[in-house]
This record gives structure tokens, C-alpha cells and sequence, in this order.
């Protein structure tokens, strides 16, 4: 640690104490930056005189001027979505016209490698993903985490039902953990946020994990889904600990940075998207229609009103999900800025999606305002602020143990049998194996809304202490808070069926969370610029603080129609609390040299946290990185640059710090014990160190780029729980130990294989794949903690040598039992199944511009992986014991063969969806012209579809579906889930 | 000018960033180093942490069932769990299985929670507690760590137990039974000098559970837990006594006089009646305390060789009631006891931890094995006598006196725990010289083994040779 800070001084003194400027003659150069082709004049275009500090930025017109330093110079223009540009001016010369290429390929992208430091993504040793705004929103998504699925290589991002409010996960580089965080970190603008999945209390009524407390299988919505996708400038994945180092203990899963709009010089601009919409139940189980009495009574059901049944032959899921809902989202945002410095992003959104089932829906509300200034020369301030409103009522899915989920009482009830609601406002009962449900009433019956109310909002100051011709040194802070207070409540009436089965008919579940994540940090920057090199200097500190607490109070025994739960008869509540501080020092040498050839970085984080063991003590995260351009090339070749980089990040001990308190109840009088889970003083992150080595080549004059990656990451210091001696009085101890090796690889091709005045077609393959192993183990082999429904239909298992994703299951049998049709449980064999992620995943974007007309698409392949299907256990049955598929021989025969040992319900699971589909016509000025009284500048019309089709081997409704929702591993449980849904909208986006 | 004082401000920002506090306190839960002085309030919250535990231990399939099982009292048949049969009367128990590994880490737990308190008595404050009171704590919770010891070692008997220290994470050696006894023995002297410390007028400055202080006795008065401690202590030096290994008959006096001193003095014979029922009880609640007495469990039934065993005279017959047939794994059984079946009423109902009828059969034992027949006999029909018209037959011998002490002792403390188990082991019955086997493939077994996890944590395999 010590030299590290030694270093951290040493490059700020030496930054700090560099030749100060000198003065010379000065060259005044003025021009105008247009856009190839087109002449269309560019605001915003970074303007420089190469080898030196100065530089500027055009104005709405294009135009510029500068004061260069005497004699002949090199202006370098660059500006994002556009391929950047040199021009040699004599020192005679002082007007020059720039012309800058649209750069299709996203060639050109500032990314992220530090607090408050970025390089031209020409130069970046890493393969940072970035995705740009427009390309996120191409076709409507629910949350941002859909809007990125099949966008970013390396990156597996699965929602965990067909739910409406999103549900989803993403996993960078494969598994990082076991049992700490395994989500990626959210940062927006510089403001760490949260991305928790709060249990809503749905185990209250579906007691899915046994008692009634909220637990992992609630069909939770992750939090990140509360960002607006449209407010987005772009999102950069830094996808591994070579990257994400200067995240320190946080940064093991990868980052996700997210860029909002800002206001920008130019005529204010009004944008104006109204998207109209629906969605359709994507994929149905085949259940079985029952054609005769004859053949109800055959299955072991009572055929009695058979013939009296107008319809034979119920399709239950097209009458519960077959709801076409009317979605709609209405975005608007002002753009622009003022003469007197200040610039402005305002946008505000109103969105509605309806689920498949009347009554589930997803409303989002959000206004966000970003104000920058511009204090005289050297002070710059900006303040970012989202206020955002969700509220989601998601039904009832997923694992349950009271008969209350849909599919239950599905796999349960012949089909001539009517489940809907009477003329007379009742409901039928007393159907099917199933007695006590009628899931019709339940979706008509059962509340759960979820409701929160987020305020993202941060700040960020730059004063420019030094300003020279050679040097600049920047002082920059950044603040900022996310808070959000997230109400949920699960109702379940007295009336419902369901709840007459209990004691107390009638539950309320009342859960309350409030979470702020808090961060504030200050950085020095240096810049030293000559004509050899470039040299960028810095070193600063962050603090942030989260703070947690969730109360749940489930009352049972309520009046129908109260919704307070202290009117309920028996109450019982659990609460939640956690806070976490922590401090991070930083400092990074960025050296540019060799004609912007070379680019070398180093750097360290050291971070202590209040979860560490010593929170006194700094933990140090160190990074090296070198890239380089070739400057011999191949004729058709225009740029190749080999990069290597090496990090090391970490991940938070989130438990096992203390020994707790257990509390137990005698004779109604709570006491405490210590906990049989030992307390760790010495626990700390567990380390994350990635190498991470490519190309970048760009060929046939920019139309071509082929990116490839290879990694190598290890995990080492897992937090294990190992087991100690029952006799000391406890019965495990957390450790630090074991170790997980990924490798990996990562290929991206882009290509515009067409390009004329009328057409042009941009084409993005990618291509990602990786495995991890468990090379080290010091304590016993184990399934995790994550939830799973035991071996004998499959779960995650951890034992050396064995991949990380591995699918352990029964199958095989030593000896069946005397009638050779079940196997005894001391015989049956635990076996590896195989791999439960994909052997690799594919993703393949086009786009399609003809004149107005722009066609693209996006098309996610998913090869190998495996899931469990528990959902065809609840309807696989013995002939005439009433199995509900279509094809009662093979869901007989499974059935048997499950009993037999058989590993019947592991499924492979890849899949190919065609994620995105949009066709759009932009139209003629002309036509607005006329259309809108000249008020409107352009428009455009989209129709656009996702999760439009799938093509899979998978039985159930969708291979990517989690039952437990977010989890390091074992996250492929089937059990009768939300059905996936296609989703259509027709946008009209304008600007004024 | 102006930069050095955005330098020297960023600077100092930058140390009060440093000097913040990096600690947070965890605030979700309490936390054992939390407790940084004992007070009454704590110590009542603790308190109840290590009778809930000890209770929680206690009301388990491996004691209260296993240990019938194999004293051919009762039987478990469940076709979806075959190991209540299989590695009892059909097999050796598995270390990894509940059969094997239960009744073990969930006493050490309680002994350590036990242990806790009495650290954390160093930190009580004079303002608080009296030296009597701190006598009066340390008494009590060393006798609850005693009784968690016993616990353990009755159930692992030549196999051994390991002892916990101050140190809660030493892996102690595992000592070998005489061993274990002699530091429990000596656990309970001390705690015994601690309550004569405390004086047999002081009462504990914490509230007992109602099962302390609701049948017949209050056990919060330090007098009554002498008699406890003494209780326990007479238990402990009976079976040193009459050890197999290494019996010591000079302790059959002292037993003698310790289970004497339990009674409250009261000479041979004179405790009987309603009286016997006295003592300390384990209380059930599924709703509240969310624990119920396990016995009332429909895949309970009685071994019926135990009806044979029962005069139809004998008041006690009625803890055997009829059932439908329970068949499987080679055993069936028409019978079962009443307060097993499940009932609202039988998951509530209390189960005595140590009851005078228990201690007065003890201490018949104890003069039988000193070869007092008379006070034997006597100790013997104050119980017969409360459940039966005639008096037993007076006896003779040291085996005959054990025949009818055993006939008593099984049926008043029928599945009560392992009391009978313990009995038959001590007196080497258990073999097929006295019992016909239950299956074919009956072991015998007599103990259970060192848990799975135990070993894993000791780097073994098998139970090793016990150390002395």
C-alpha cells in the first residue's frame, strides 16, 4: 500500500511542479468544420493544436478560431459519431475549412479510464463496449437492461420473466463470485447507484420459499430498471477488472457507466416521441384438449358436465394471458443552451405497458433536468437530476406452494372445464386436482403494486487552475445522491379461494424500503502536452455510503376490501438494515507518445470499507495498460492497433464480518444467542486480476473494423463459508480462499458493406464466449446459497477442477427398487450434467438506410447452456393420472424415467431471438413542412417489434427465465413463470 | 495565488476524507462484541437465548427419538425417510445423517451461548448485579452448560466429546466418557459453590422461562437450583459409578447423598404421588415460539412388545392408545402413544428436562447398586404405588433390584429422552441375550457417532480413539 501512495505523490508532485507556460508568438486560425457530404455545418467539434493544450469548439455555424502558438501547426478535429480529422496550417495560413466523415462504425468513441480521465477509444488498451443512445432506443424497451440485451459482447443480459417492469440480469465476463455481489456496478454521470432487487412479499401467498417472509423467489424487479433509456447520450461497459480497476471493491463484475444527454450549443431543439403499442403472449405450453368424457374419466378426473360444456376445449393460457394490452410512451426533451454560457437537457417521459394478464402493468414517470454554466473562463458547473416514478403490478408467477400460481391450477384441470369469471361476478371452483384456486380470480383479485419514487441528482465542478500552452491542471469534483423510497404491497382478499384455505383468510404484505447511495470525490488533473508526447496526470480520492433499510410487515386475517395491515389480526414484521462506508485514493500516469502511436497508463485505487474485516485497512487496486498503432500497414488496412492491459479489482465482503445475535422465543419472550455463523475480523474483498489482450483493425477505408479480445481473469480470496467443528458451538466461518480462472474471448466485426448516396447498410456481428473454473477449493465441495430445488432436478455445484457454471444432478440409479420403477434415494447417482452458460453467444445487428427508409435488426444466438424445467414436472403424469400436455406419451414417459433417476428436466436452453425489428420512414421536409406548418424540423415514423421470435430446442416458455431471479450461479430454474411476450410500437418521433 | 488555494483546498478535502470514521456499526442485527457491559436487560435476553436453545436441543428427533428407537420403546416408519429405521434397528447410523449427526453441534451451541454469559460477567457493573447475584448467574448458566455436556456424552457414550474453553474456536481433543463426566462433575461442584455463594434465599436476578418456575417448584430461587445442580450432579456420579469401563463405586455414597440433598432431604420412599410430577419442564409452542413437541407425529408408533410389558392395572397403560396399522422396512405396529397423536393439544404439551419421579428412581438405583435393597424398594413403590394398588415384590439381589427399577424408569419416563437407553447400556443389556433382535440385520447400537461434520473439521474419517 505504502508504495503505492508513494507513486500516487510522486506523480502529483511531479505534475504539479512541470515547467510553467512559456510565452511565444501566436497564430490566430480561424475555419469551419462541415460534415462530408452533406456540408452540413458541425457544433461541437473539439477543435486542437496538435502537441499543445490550446483548443476549442465550433459554434452552431461550424465555425472556430484559436490562438495557436507562431509558425505551422496541426489542427486535430474530432467530435463523437464522427471519424476524426487532422490538417496541417502553414503559419502563413490562417483560415481553414475541416470536413469530418459520419463515423457508421462507432470507429471513434471517448471511453472511460479514469475518475475523471478518458482517451479516444483509437488509443484504448481495453475493449471498452460502447452503445450509443440512439442505438439503445432503436425499438422501445421497458428498462435500459432490455434496451442492452444482444448490444454488448461479453456480456450474458436475461430477464428473469416475461413479467411486465423488467426483471433482469447481466453477467460481464462470466461468474465473479459465489457469494458476494455478482451484479454489475451502475454509474450515472459520475453517481454510483443502486441496483437492488427488493423483495415484494409475494412468499406471503405463494410461500414459494416456505413461511411468509419476503424472499429471493418474489419475482423481484432489479432497480436499475428505473433509469429512463431515452435520457441516455450513450453507456460504456468496462467489462472486467482491467478496465473497472479504478472501481476498486466494486468492480469485479464490471461497470456500467452511463452517460446522460447534455445541453449543447446550437439552435434549442425540441424532441418530441410518441409510441404507441402492444404486446402478445410469445410462447404457450401445448396442453391437452379433451375430447370425450370418456377421456376425462380415463385421466382420473370427473367427467361430470362434459357434455353439457359449450367449449371442450378451454386454451386456459390464451383466456388469462391472451390480454393485448394498449402500451404507450410519450417522450419529450428541450435541448440547447444560452449565449451567456449555460446549456440544458429537460425530458421528461410517461410511459404505460400493460402485461399479458388484465390488471399487470409497468408505468413509468420521469423528468429530468441537466443544467451545465459556464463561469467565466476557468469555473465550470453542472447539475444533473432525474425524478423518476414507477409503479409496477406484476400478478402472481413463479414457484409456489399453496396452488396459487396459474400453471398449477393449469396442469391440473381438464379442458372442458370453465375457469372464468360468471356473468354473476363469481368464480368457479372446485375444479381439477387443484380445489382451492381459480387463477382468474386471483388476477382479478390480487394487488401488487409496487411503487418508488427515485431521485437521482448530481453535481459536478471544474475549475481550470492552470491553462497554458503546454500544461493544464484541472481541479474537478463530483457529487451526487441516489435515493429511492420503494413502497410495495401484495393484497390478497379475504374472498380469494386461496386465502380461505388459511386460518386467517385475508393477507396484506406492506414492505417499505428506503436506499440512498451517496458519493462525493475530488481529482487533480494534469495534462503536459508536447510535440514528443502527452502526459495526463491524476490522483484524487472518492467517499461513498449506502445505507439500506427494508421493513416488511405481512398481516394476516384482514377484513376484505381494508388495505391497512395494522387492521389485521396477526402481524409479523422483518426488517432489513445496512450500511456501508468507504474511501478510495487514486492516482493514473496516462503517457501519449510516438505520434499518438503509444499509449502507455498506470495507475492504482486503494480502497478501505466498512464490510472489510479491518476497515482501517486500504486494500490497493493497480492497473497497467500499453496500446499501440501500427504504423505499417497492409494496402487495404487502415489502422491496426495491439493493446494488452492488466487490473486488479475486488468485491466487497458483504456478510460474515460479525458474529450476530440469533434471536429465539420462549414461552413468547425473544432472547438472544451468538449465531452459529462464526464472525471473521480478518475477512476482506475478494481480488480480482484480469489480463486482457487484442486488436483493433480498421480496414477498406473505415467500412471495416474486426475487434478481438482475449482474457484471462482470476478470482482469488473468495468469500467461502467454511464449516468448523459443530463442538466449538458454531457451525461455519467465513474465508477468504479458492479460486475461479475465466477465459475468454470476445470478437466484434463491423462492417458497411454498402455505402452510396442512397444506401447504405451497416452491419455489427459479435461474437463472446468464456469458461470458468474452480482451480482452488479449501473447503469442502458444496451447492451455493443461491436458490435451487436440489439435485434431483439439477443445481449448481462448486468443487475444484470443475466449471464455475457446471449443472449437477441425479441421474443414474445403482439398483431400482423391486418393481423396477423407482429408484431408492441412497442409490441414486449425482452426476455432472454438463455446462449451464452457453458455450459462446452470437449477436448480429443490421442497418438498412435507403434514402427515408431505414430497416434494422438485431438478432441474439445463444449456443449450448443448460435449464431446468420444473415447469413440465407440474404437468407430467402417469397414463389416466391426468397429465394436462398434449403429448401425454412423452410427459408420461418422463415422468417415469424421473423416477427411475433420470435427469429428465436439464434441457439444453440456447436459443435465437430476433430481439429488435424496426422499419422507419423519415419524412420528407416538404411533406412536414406542409404537415406541420413549418413548426416541425423532421419526422419520423418507426414500427418496431422485440422478442418477435424464437427459435429453441427449450420445452418450456423460455429458456431464459429464472425462478430466483438475480443470482451468482444457478440461475436456470424453470418454474411456471410469466410468460415471455412480443412486443409492437409505432413511434412518431419529431423535432422542432 | 489563487491555484495553490484550490490545490491546499482539494488537499484538505482530501484529509477530512481520511479522517473519517471508516467503521459502521452493524445495525441489522445485535452482535455478540455489541455487548460491551452486561446489564439486567441483556442478561435477560441472553438468558432466554440459552434455555431456548438448550429446549431447541433438547425437542429433537436425535434425543427424544432415536434413543426409544433403540431402547425398543418406539418405532418411527416413514416410507419417504427410511433412516429412522435403517440406521437404528436395521443398521449402524450414519455420521453425515440426522440420525448420525443430530444431538450434537445444537448442545455445543447452547454451551456456548452458556459460556458467553459467564465472560460477560467480568463486565457487570456492582451498580447492577450483587456478588450474590454474580454467584447466582455463574451457577446457573455453569449447570446449563453441564447439563448440554451431559447431554451429548449420553447420547456418544464410549465415543467421547469434545470440551469447549474460553477460546470459541479451539478444536479440543475428543475425551473419552470418564473424562467427560469428571469435568462435568467438577462443572457442577462449581456452580453448586457458586449458589451456596449466592445463599439458597437468593433469587436469580433474571426471569426463568415458565418451565422453570410453573410445576411444582420455582427453580428462580438459588435453594431450588441446588437441588437442580444436586440432581444432576447425583445423575452424573450414578452412571460414574457404575461405569463399564471405569467404575467407581466409592460414588454410589455420594450419588446417594446428592440425589438426597435433590429431593430436598426427604428419606427413601417419602416422595410419591402427585409430588413426583415436580421439576423442571421444556414448554412448546408452534404459534408463539414456533417449536412444538415432535412426538405428536402420525409416523409414531409404539414397539409393541411394549404393551406386553404393561399390566393392564398399571395407571400408566394409558400413555399406550390404539392406531391403524403402521407397516414397513420389516416393522408394524398397532399401537401408539397418546401423546403422540397429532393433536393441537400433544404439540403443546410439556416435556420434563429433570423431574423429581426421575430423580427418586435414580437414587433407587443408586441404593440398589450400594445393595440397600430396603431403601431401594422403597424409592421404588413410592412410584409403583402411585400408578398401581399392590406394592412391588421386594427383591434381593443387585439384578433383580435392576429389573424392577427398569420396569419403573421405562415406563415413567417413557419417551422422555434417553433415559432408558442410557439404563440399558449401563447395566449391559442391550445384546441379544436380553432382547430378541428387531430385524434380522439388528446392530445393537448403543450411541451414535461423531457427527460428519465434526470429522470434516478434525480432517477424519472415522471416530477416533477417544482421548482419556
Amino acid at each position: 500500500m505504502r508504495k503505492y501512495r508513494v507513486l500516487a505523490l510522486a506523480l502529483l508532485a511531479g505534475a504539479l511542479f512541470s515547467s510553467e507556460a512559456y510565452a511565444q508568438q501566436q497564430h490566430r486560425i480561424a475555419g469551419k468544420v462541415t460534415a462530408t457530404g452533406s456540408g452540413e455545418a458541425l457544433a461541437n467539434v473539439a477543435v486542437t493544436v496538435v502537441g499543445t493544450t490550446i483548443g476549442t469548439y465550433t459554434a452552431e455555424d461550424g465555425s472556430f478560431q484559436l490562438l495557436a502558438p507562431a509558425g505551422d501547426q496541426t489542427l486535430l478535429a474530432r467530435r463523437v459519431g464522427f471519424k476524426r480529422s487532422t490538417i496541417r496550417v502553414a503559419s502563413t495560413q490562417d483560415q481553414v475549412a475541416i470536413a469530418l466523415e459520419r463515423d457508421v462504425l462507432q470507429l471513434e468513441e471517448q471511453v472511460v479510464t479514469g475518475t475523471a480521465t478518458t482517451v479516444s477509444s483509437v488509443n484504448a488498451a481495453n475493449a471498452v463496449a460502447v452503445v450509443s443512445g440512439e442505438k439503445l432506443n432503436r425499438v422501445p424497451a421497458q428498462t435500459v437492461d432490455n434496451a442492452l440485451q444482444g448490444k454488448v459482447s461479453g456480456a450474458i443480459i436475461t430477464q428473469n420473466s416475461g413479467a411486465p417492469g423488467g426483471g433482469t440480469q447481466i453477467q460481464v465476463r462470466g461468474v465473479s463470485t459465489i457469494n458476494a455481489s455478482f451484479s454489475p456496478l451502475y454509474v450515472v454521470d459520475g453517481v454510483i447507484i443502486d441496483n437492488s432487487s427488493i423483495p415484494n412479499g409475494l412468499n406471503a401467498i405463494t410461500s414459494a420459499a416456505g413461511g411468509t417472509s419476503p424472499s429471493s423467489q418474489d419475482q423481484t424487479v432489479n432497480r436499475a430498471s428505473d433509469i429512463n433509456p431515452n435520457d441516455i447520450e450513450s453507456i460504456q461497459v468496462l467489462k472486467g477488472p482491467s478496465a473497472s480497476s479504478i472501481y476498486g471493491s466494486r468492480g469485479t463484475n464490471g461497470v456500467i457507466l452511463i452517460t446522460t444527454k447534455r445541453g449543447r450549443a446550437g439552435k434549442t431543439s425540441l424532441d418530441v416521441a410518441q409510441r404507441f403499442g402492444t404486446a402478445s403472449i410469445a410462447n404457450k405450453l401445448k396442453l391437452r384438449c379433451f375430447k370425450t368424457g370418456t377421456e376425462v374419466d380415463d385421466a382420473g378426473f370427473d367427467s361430470t358436465g362434459f357434455g353439457a360444456a359449450t367449449n371442450k376445449c378451454h386454451d386456459y393460457q390464451q383466456e388469462l394471458y391472451g390480454e393485448n394490452p394498449f402500451n404507450y410512451q410519450t417522450i419529450g426533451s428541450l435541448r440547447g443552451a444560452t449565449q451567456s454560457g449555460t446549456n440544458f437537457f429537460i425530458s421528461g417521459l410517461v410511459q404505460h405497458d400493460g402485461g399479458l394478464v388484465h390488471n399487470d402493468n409497468y408505468n413509468k414517470q420521469s423528468l429530468r433536468v441537466n443544467v451545465g454554466q459556464q463561469f467565466g473562463s476557468r469555473l465550470n458547473l453542472r447539475a444533473n437530476s432525474e425524478l423518476i416514478h414507477s409503479l409496477t403490478e406484476r400478478g402472481v408467477s413463479g414457484n409456489d406452494n399453496t396452488g396459487i400460481n396459474p400453471y398449477t391450477t393449469f396442469s391440473a384441470t381438464p379442458s372442458f372445464l370453465e375457469l372464468r369469471r360468471r356473468p354473476d361476478g363469481s368464480f368457479p371452483i372446485g375444479v381439477g386436482a387443484v380445489q382451492g384456486n381459480n387463477p382468474f380470480q386471483v388476477a382479478e383479485q390480487v394487488k401488487t403494486p409496487e411503487n418508488v419514487y427515485r431521485l437521482l441528482g448530481s453535481a459536478t465542478g471544474t475549475y481550470n487552475i492552470i491553462v497554458a500552452d503546454r500544461q493544464t491542471l484541472d481541479l474537478i469534483a463530483v457529487g451526487g445522491v441516489d435515493s429511492y423510497g420503494d413502497n410495495s404491497k401484495i393484497i390478497a382478499p379475504a374472498t380469494l379461494f386461496i386465502e380461505q384455505a388459511n386460518a386467517l383468510p385475508g393477507t396484506i404484505v406492506n414492505s417499505q424500503g428506503n436506499i440512498v447511495n451517496a458519493n462525493v470525490g475530488t481529482s487533480l488533473n494534469h495534462r503536459y502536452t508536447t510535440s514528443a508526447f502527452q502526459a495526463t496526470t491524476s490522483a484524487g480520492f472518492g467517499q461513498n455510503r449506502r445505507q439500506v433499510d427494508v421493513l416488511a410487515t405481512t398481516g394476516h386475517g384482514v377484513f376484505p376490501g381494508v388495505t391497512n395491515v395494522a387492521a389485521s389480526t396477526q402481524v409479523v414484521s422483518t426488517e432489513q438494515q445496512d450500511l456501508v462506508k468507504s474511501l478510495s485514493l487514486f492516482a493514473q500516469e496516462e503517457f501519449l507518445t510516438l505520434s499518438e502511436r503509444l499509449l502507455l497508463t498506470a495507475g492504482v485505487n486503494s480502497e478501505r470499507t466498512s464490510n472489510n474485516g479491518d476497515p482501517k485497512k486500504f486494500y490497493s487496486y493497480p492497473k497497467f495498460s500499453a496500446s499501440y498503432r501500427l504504423p505499417w500497414l497492409p494496402p487495404v488496412t487502415d489502422e491496426l492497433k495491439l493493446r494488452l492491459a492488466y487490473g486488479r479489482a475486488g468485491n466487497q465482503p458483504t456478510q460474515g464480518k460479525f458474529t450476530f445475535l440469533t434471536s429465539l422465543i420462549e414461552e413468547g419472550v425473544t432472547g438472544y444467542r451468538p449465531s452459529t455463523v462464526r464472525g471473521a475480523t480478518k475477512i476482506q474483498p475478494e481480488q480480482a486480476t484480469e489480463t486482457e489482450g487484442g486488436f483493433d483493425l480498421t480496414m477498406f477505408g473505415g467500412r471495416g473494423r474486426l475487434s478481438a479480445t482475449q482474457f484471462r481473469k482470476q478470482i482469488d480470496k473468495l468469500l467461502l463459508q467454511a464449516t468448523v467443528a459443530p463442538s466449538t458451538g458454531f457451525n461455519s466461518l467465513f474465508i477468504n480462499g479458492g479460486q475461479i480462472v475465466t477465459h475468454g474471448t470476445e470478437v466484434e466485426l463491423a462492417l458497411t458493406p454498402v455505402q452510396t448516396g442512397l444506401v447504405q447498410w451497416n452491419s455489427t456481428t459479435t461474437y463472446s464466449s468464456n469458461k470458468g473454473k474452480v482451480t482452488q477449493l479449501p473447503v469442502a465441495p458444496f451447492i451455493p446459497q443461491s436458490g435451487s430445488f436440489g439435485s434431483r432436478f439439477g443445481n449448481a455445484f462448486v468443487q475444484q477442477g470443475q466449471l464455475i457454471t457446471v449443472l449437477q444432478a441425479v441421474n443414474g440409479c445403482t439398483a431400482l427398487n423391486s418393481t423396477g420403477t423407482r429408484c431408492p434415494a441412497a442409490n441414486r447417482v449425482l452426476k455432472f450434467i454438463g455446462n449451464s452458460a452457453p458455450d459462446y453467444q452470437m449477436g448480429f445487428n443490421n442497418d438498412v438506410n435507403i434514402g427515408p427508409i431505414r430497416f434494422s435488426s438485431l438478432v441474439d444466438w445463444r449456443k449450448g447452456g443448460l435449464g431446468i424445467n420444473l415447469t413440465n414436472n407440474y404437468f407430467d403424469s402417469d397414463p389416466g393420472s391426468g397429465s394436462m400436455l398434449a403429448d401425454t406419451a412423452v410427459s408420461a414417459a418422463r415422468i417415469r424415467e424421473f423416477r427411475k433417476g433420470r435427469a429428465v428436466y436439464v434441457e439444453k436452453s440456447g436459443f435465437v431471438k430476433i430481439r429488435e425489428v424496426t422499419i422507419g420512414y423519415e419524412l420528407p421536409t416538404d411533406l412536414t413542412g406542409r404537415l406541420f406548418a413549418g413548426r416541425v424540423g423532421t419526422a419520423r415514423i418507426d414500427l418496431s417489434g422485440r422478442n418477435l421470435k424464437t427459435w429453441t430446442r427449450y420445452s418450456g416458455l423460455d429458456p431464459e427465465v429464472s425462478n430466483f431471479g438475480n443470482q451468482a450461479l444457478g440461475r436456470f430454474q424453470d418454474v411456471t413463470p410469466y410468460p415471455p411476450s412480443r412486443l409492437y410500437y409505432l413511434t412518431v418521433n419529431t423535432t422542432f | 495565488m489563487k491555484r495553490y488555494l484550490f490545490i491546499a483546498l482539494a488537499a484538505g478535502v482530501a484529509v477530512a476524507a481520511c479522517k473519517d470514521n471508516p467503521t459502521a456499526a452493524p445495525i441489522d442485527a445485535p452482535t455478540t462484541a455489541a455487548i460491551k457491559t452486561l446489564t439486567p436487560a441483556s442478561l435477560q435476553q441472553l438468558a432466554i437465548g440459552v434455555t431456548a436453545q438448550d429446549r431447541a436441543a433438547y425437542a429433537s428427533t436425535a434425543v427424544l427419538t432415536l434413543p426409544e428407537i433403540l431402547a425398543r420403546d418406539v418405532y418411527r416408519i416413514d416410507q419417504s425417510e427410511p433412516r429412522y429405521v435403517g440406521e437404528t434397528l436395521g443398521g449402524q447410523a450414519d455420521p453425515g445423517s440426522f440420525a448420525g449427526g443430530g444431538g450434537f453441534a445444537a448442545f455445543y451451541t447452547a454451551a456456548r451461548a452458556a459460556n458467553n454469559i459467564l465472560l460477560l460477567l467480568k463486565t457487570a457493573s456492582p451498580k447492577d448485579f450483587s456478588a450474590q447475584d454474580v454467584a447466582a448467574i455463574r451457577g446457573f448458566f455453569r449447570t446449563m452448560k453441564a447439563l448440554d455436556y451431559y447431554r451429548v456424552i449420553e447420547l456418544r457414550d464410549t465415543v467421547g466429546a469434545p470440551l469447549q474453553t474460553d477460546n470459541d474456536l479451539e478444536i479440543t481433543p475428543i475425551y473419552c466418557k470418564p473424562h467427560v463426566l469428571t469435568y462435568i462433575a467438577a462443572l457442577l461442584d462449581s456452580a453448586n459453590a457458586d449458589f451456596a455463594t449466592a445463599g439458597a434465599a437468593a433469587v436469580l436476578p433474571f426471569n426463568l422461562p415458565g418451565g422453570f418456575t410453573s410445576f411444582g417448584r420455582d427453580y428462580g430461587i438459588v435453594g431450588n437450583l441446588i437441588r437442580f445442580n444436586r440432581g444432576l450432579k447425583g445423575k452424573v456420579d450414578f452412571y460414574r459409578a457404575i461405569d463399564r469401563t471405569a467404575p467407581q463405586p466409592a460414588l454410589l455414597t455420594t450419588a446417594i447423598a446428592e440425589l438426597t440433598q435433590a429431593l430436598g432431604g426427604a428419606a427413601p420412599g417419602a416422595v410419591s404421588g402427585a409430588a413426583l410430577a415436580t421439576g423442571i419442564y421444556y414448554r412448546f409452542d408452534p404459534v408463539v415460539d414456533k417449536i412444538s413437541n415432535l412426538r405428536s407425529d402420525s409416523k409414531i408408533a409404539a414397539n409393541p412388545k411394549l404393551a406386553d410389558s404393561i399390566p393392564t392395572t398399571d395407571a400408566r397403560r394409558s400413555k399406550l392408545v390404539s392406531r391403524s396399522t403402521l407397516s414397513g422396512q420389516g416393522l408394524s405396529s398397532n399401537l401408539t402413544f397418546s401423546f403422540a397423536v397429532p393433536t393441537s393439544a400433544n404439540q403443546n404439551l410439556p416435556i420434563p428436562l429433570l423431574k423429581d419421579e426421575e430423580l427418586v428412581l435414580l437414587r433407587a438405583q443408586a441404593y440398589i447398586e450400594a445393595n440397600q435393597f430396603a431403601n431401594a424398594l422403597l424409592d421404588i413403590n413410592a412410584v409403583h404405588q402411585t400408578y398401581n394398588a399392590t406394592p412391588v415384590v421386594p427383591f434381593a439381589t443387585v439384578a433383580a433390584g435392576r429389573s424392577a427399577v427398569l420396569f419403573e424408569k421405562r415406563l415413567s419416563l417413557l419417551f422422555e429422552g434417553p433415559q432408558r437407553l442410557v439404563d440399558l447400556r449401563a447395566y449391559g443389556l442391550l445384546n441379544a441375550a436380553h432382547f430378541a433382535a428387531e430385524l434380522p440385520s439388528d446392530p445393537y447400537n448403543t450411541a451414535f457417532p461423531i457427527p460428519r461434520a465434526e470429522l470434516n473439521a478434525r480432517n477424519l474419517t472415522v471416530n477416533p480413539v477417544c482421548t482419556p
